[in-house]
C-alpha cells in the first residue's frame, strides 16, 4: 500500500527540482508518498516530518475508484457527483474490470448519501448485470471513518485502556549527539547513541537516551510537567523538565543502571528505571 | 594516488604540529614520498618544528594565488629527500585561502606524493574549515584533559558534518604515573566519551620539547624514548600495518577490567 519511491515526473513534482514539491503554495520535501486510509493519497513533508493529504486533480475521469484491501475490493464513489452518473460509471469501469476481479467480494463507499432501499437495489442491480462481484455491504463514509479510528489504527484491544497515555510526534536519532551539537523539536526525542558533554536536547515532550546522558536535556518544553528523561545511564550536565532545572552534584559516578528523571513537588527526582515502572 | 590526511584537535596546544612533523618524518623514513602542509596561516610554526624556516620563499598562499607553482613553494626536508614542507604564511590570515582552493591543491599534491599531512589550526573557524576541505582521512589530537576531550568531541562532530567520518584518534602527553595515582583522565575514559578508533597514545616526555627545540622530531631519534616509540608505531598504523600498542602503564588487569565491566569500581 506503501508507495516509497515518488516518481521524479509526479505531478506534485512538477515544474520544482529534485526534491522538492509545492503543495498548495507551500514548499515541501517530497521524500515518499502514501495511500492514506480511503484513496486519498499523503505526502510525507520531510519539514514538519508529518504526512498531509495531497489530492490529485482529475485523478480518474470516473466517479467511481476501485480499491483492492486485505478484505477485498471497495469500490468509492465520489462524494459529489449525482447518483445516476455514478451508476453509469460503475457499469462502465465493471465492464472493464469484471475479468480482472472475479468472484470477490466488493464493498460499495457511497460517502455522505444516505441511500433508499431501491437505490440501494439499483446499485446491487448494475453490480449483479456488469460483473461476478458478490456484494459484501454497502458502507458510509462515516462507518469509514469509524473503522480507521485512532484506537483501531493504533491495535489498541478493548482490555486496554489508554487513557492516561501520551500520543504525539517523535523524532528518532540514531546517532551520538557531540559537543556543540543541539536537537530542538516539537515531541519526544529518542536518541540511539550518547548524549556528550557539550550537546544539548531540548523537546516538548519527553526524551529517552539509549546511551549515556552527560550533555543537557530539556524536556517539556513549553510546560509540560509531566515530561520526563529517561536514559541508560543518566549523568547529564543539566536536566530541564518544564520551567524546573536542576544540575548534576558537583561530585558524582556514572550510575550503573537506567535511571528516570521526572518533577515531583516542583523538584526534579530521579529514580531508577525499574522501580519507578513497577510502581 | 596518494591519501591526504589531516591532523586536528579542537583545541590549541596539544601537539598538533609535533604530531604533523613526527608524522611525516616518520613516513619518508619508511620510503614515503610526504608533504607536509602548514594551514595555520598567520600562525605558521611547522617550519620551526621541521628546522626549515630559513629556506621558506614561497609559501600556501602564493601558491593558490598562483604567484607560484606548488612545486616552487615545497621545500625539501634536511635530512629525508622524499619528505617536503609547504608553509603557511606569516603576513596573512585565515581568510585569504578558500576551502575550494584548498580542494584543488590537495587534489593535486595527491596526485604526486604518498602521503600528504594537513596540520591544522586551532579552532573551528575558516581554518579548520580550509584545512579539512581536500581531507580524506583525519586523525585527531587530544590530551587527558576534560576541556581537550570536550573540543576534540566537537571537531568529531563537525568532521562528521562535513562527511569525513571514520577519524582516528591520537592521545598525546599522558602521564602513566599520574593515571594509576587517578588524578589523569585515562585512556578508557577518552574513548568512552569520544567512541572513536584510537591509533596511538603518547606519553608526556620531555625528549619531545627537545627535539622540537631543536627542529629534529623525536621520531627519528634512536635514543630509546618511549615517545619515539609510540611515533613509530602511530606511522605504521597510518600506512595500514597492525601494530600492538604500547604498555604504559599496567591498569588493565584481567581483574581491573572486570571489576570495570561489572561497575564495581569507580
Amino acid at each position: 500500500m506503501i508507495c516509497p519511491n515518488l516518481p521524479r515526473d509526479h505531478p506534485a513534482l512538477a515544474g520544482t527540482p529534485p526534491g522538492e514539491g509545492n503543495f498548495c503554495g507551500r514548499k515541501l520535501f517530497i521524500k515518499r508518498l502514501f495511500y492514506g486510509p480511503g484513496r486519498n493519497l499523503l505526502l510525507f513533508d520531510e519539514n514538519i516530518a508529518e504526512c498531509v493529504p495531497y489530492v490529485e486533480e482529475s485523478m480518474s475521469k470516473y466517479t467511481v475508484e476501485f480499491k483492492g484491501t486485505k478484505e477485498g475490493v471497495t469500490i468509492y464513489c465520489q462524494e459529489n457527483a449525482g447518483f445516476e452518473e455514478v451508476l453509469l460509471d460503475l457499469a462502465a469501469r465493471l465492464k472493464q474490470r469484471a475479468v480482472f476481479f472475479g468472484q470477490s467480494k466488493v464493498r460499495i463507499d457511497v460517502g455522505g448519501r444516505q441511500l433508499t432501499e431501491a437505490e440501494q437495489e439499483r446499485l446491487a442491480d448494475v453490480l449483479a448485470k456488469n460483473s461476478k462481484l458478490v456484494l459484501a455491504g454497502v458502507q458510509t463514509s462515516a462507518e469509514r471513518t469509524a473503522e480507521f479510528s485512532p484506537a483501531r489504527r493504533r491495535g489498541e484491544t478493548d482490555d486496554l485502556k489508554l487513557e492516561n497515555c501520551k500520543e504525539g510526534r517523535s523524532i528518532v536519532i540514531k546517532r551520538t549527539l557531540r559537543s556543540g551539537q543541539s536537537i530542538h523539536y516539537p515531541g519526544n526525542v529518542i536518541v540511539l547513541g550518547d548524549v556528550n558533554p557539550g550537546a544539548e536536547i531540548v523537546a516538548e515532550g519527553d526524551i529517552f537516551v539509549y546511551g549515556t546522558l552527560r550533555g543537557i536535556a530539556h524536556a517539556g518544553r513549553g510546560g509540560d510537567r509531566s515530561a520526563s528523561v529517561v536514559a541508560l545511564r543518566l549523568a547529564p550536565t543539566q536536566l530541564r523538565i518544564a520551567s524546573v532545572i536542576s544540575r548534576a552534584p558537583d561530585e558524582s559516578a556514572l550510575p550503573n543502571q537506567p535511571e528516570y528523571a521526572y518533577i515531583s513537588d516542583d523538584r526534579i527526582m530521579i529514580a531508577a528505571v525499574s522501580t519507578k515502572f513497577a510502581l | 594516488m596518494g591519501a591526504v590526511i589531516v591532523i586536528t584537535s579542537g583545541k590549541g596546544g596539544v601537539g598538533k604540529t609535533t604530531t604533523t612533523a613526527n608524522l611525516g618524518v616518520g613516513l619518508a623514513m619508511l620510503g614515503e614520498k610526504v608533504v607536509l602542509i602548514d594551514a595555520d596561516i598567520g600562525l605558521r610554526n611547522l617550519d620551526v618544528v621541521m628546522g626549515l624556516e630559513n629556506r621558506i620563499v614561497y609559501d600556501l598562499v602564493d601558491v593558490v594565488e598562483g604567484n607560484c607553482r606548488p612545486k616552487q613553494a615545497l621545500i625539501r626536508d634536511k635530512r629525508y629527500d622524499t619528505l617536503f614542507l609547504l608553509p603557511a604564511a606569516q603576513t596573512r590570515d585565515k581568510n585569504a585561502v578558500t576551502p575550494e582552493q584548498m580542494k584543488k591543491l590537495c587534489a593535486e599534491l595527491k596526485e604526486e606524493y604518498d602521503f600528504v599531512l594537513v596540520d591544522c589550526p586551532a579552532g573551528i573557524e575558516q581554518g579548520f574549515r580550509n584545512a579539512i576541505a581536500g581531507a580524506d582521512r583525519a586523525l585527531i589530537v587530544t590530551t587527558p584533559e576534560v576541556s581537550a576531550v570536550r573540543d576534540a568531541d566537537r571537531i568529531i562532530g563537525l568532521l562528521e558534518a562535513a562527511d569525513l567520518g571514520d577519524p582516528k584518534l591520537i592521545i598525546n602527553r599522558l602521564r602513566p604515573d599520574m593515571v594509576k595515582r587517578g588524578d589523569m583522565m585515562d585512556i578508557e575514559d577518552i574513548l568512552e566519551i569520544l567512541a572513536i578508533d584510537l591509533i596511538g597514545v603518547i606519553p608526556d616526555d620531555e625528549k619531545i620539547i627537545i627535539s622540537t627545540n631543536r627542529g629534529e622530531p623525536v621520531v627519528a631519534n634512536d635514543n630509546g624514548s618511549l615517545s619515539g616509540q609510540a611515533y613509530r608505531n602511530i606511522v605504521r598504523r597510518v600506512r595500514g600495518e597492525n601494530v600492538p600498542f604500547l604498555q604504559l602503564y599496567k591498569n588493565s588487569s584481567i581483574f581491573s577490567r572486570l571489576k570495570k565491566i561489572m561497575g564495581l569500581s569507580g
